[in-house]
């Protein structure tokens, strides 16, 4: 978990400053296009991996035992 | 304007009104079966509430395909509002976005290692049928526009007036596709409540978040591309009456048949494309 949050401070910062790079900076299109197709989804997954709710220790391990069948 | 400012811009308005539009469907559905429904801003708010819904990944699935099929189905639809709204490019990107929407389906379900996705991905191999009448129908655009880009198609139509009069069968096959992406389709054998949530059943709290924040911007792209490519230069009003009218046509569709079989699913909607092949062509060549 500790590895996994890491990942996303990583990737929550870097396609933040891509994104902002290219707002401020005018790049010529395929770059933007290219920053937009990856930038934009990873930093909705890195925001969503940091602030997701974890369950509680105690819960953990039943959480991810057997496969989830309904919400 | 900023090229990623316009992108960004377009982005959230492809979340905000696919949210609305999809929660507009489920109302839609439900009065005309007589109940209350959920309010319009619900599948809005229930993205939202899924970003912060305890989450873990089950022991049973392929973690990194897993986490990344996810970030793909977000990529391709933004890829979607590139080509689209933004850069009015061809329509060829647009298919082959919709044909890696099949093999995001198929893998999600392969990825969770629960038995209801794995039938759901075998399902989504036969649904591929969906996409020979969606090729046919951006064919027939070609033949007739003589070209993909999506502006040419836009200036083609403000000078000869809008295709839905000169190929409306090809229009019909694509409108099927809209009916069949939409949710409780009747073709929508993925998604059969059989199967629970079919290839999405196991991703829960923050990833079902995300593919609905996918879901919604494809939903607002697929009726974007119709109404653009077959109803002419249209302004925002436009397209707002447009996507509205859609959204009705398919919620009542939808509350008012049951969904099919696999195999009589896929045979109608060969069936139906078969059809308005024929009768496309007899429009344009006699």
């Amino acid at each position: 978990m500790v590895s996994q949050k890491i990942i996303s401070i990583i990737l929550l910062v870097l396609s933040t400053i891509a994104i902002l790079a290219c707002l401020i900076i005018n790049f010529s299109e395929w770059i933007v296009y290219t920053v937009a197709i990856f930038a934009i989804p990873t930093w909705i997954l890195s925001l969503g991996l940091l602030t997701m709710a974890k369950p509680k220790p105690e819960d953990a391990e039943e959480r991810i035992k057997e496969p989830f069948t309904g919400y | 304007m900023n090229l990623m400012a316009e992108i960004l811009i377009q982005v959230v308005i492809a979340f905000l009104a696919g949210s609305l539009l999809l929660g507009l469907h489920r109302k839609i559905m439900a009065r005309v079966q007589r109940r209350p429904g959920p309010p319009i801003i619900q599948y809005l708010l229930h993205s939202l509430k899924f970003f912060f819904k305890e989450t873990s990944i089950p022991k049973t699935v392929s973690k990194p395909f897993y986490i990344g099929i996810v970030f793909i189905l977000a990529l391709i639809w933004i890829v979607g509002v590139i080509v689209g709204p933004v850069a009015h490019d061809s329509l060829l990107i647009l298919f082959g976005v919709y044909a890696v929407y099949k093999i995001v389906e198929h893998n999600s379900g392969s990825s969770s290692g629960s038995p209801y996705g794995k039938l759901s991905c075998v399902r989504a191999v036969l649904s591929a049928a969906t996409e020979l009448p969606l090729f046919a129908s951006i064919v027939f655009v070609y033949l007739v526009t003589g070209s993909m880009n999506i502006g040419e198609i836009i200036a083609y139509q403000s000078v000869h007036g809008s295709l839905v009069y000169t190929i409306p069968f090809a229009a019909l096959m694509f409108f099927m596709l809209i009916i069949t992406k939409s949710p409780y389709s009747p073709f929508a054998i993925t998604k059969d409540k059989a199967l629970i949530s079919g290839f999405e059943t196991e991703h829960f709290g923050l990833l079902r978040g995300f593919m609905h924040f996918s879901e919604s911007i494809a939903w607002y792209v697929m009726l974007w591309v119709f109404l653009t490519i077959f109803f002419g230069p249209l302004n925002a009003v436009g397209y707002l009456i447009g996507m509205i009218v859609i959204t009705f046509i398919t919620g009542f569709i939808n509350a008012t048949t049951p969904i099919l079989s696999p195999n009589h699913s896929v045979m109608t909607q060969i069936t139906i494309g078969a059809f308005c092949f024929f009768a496309t062509i007899l429009m344009i060549f006699i």
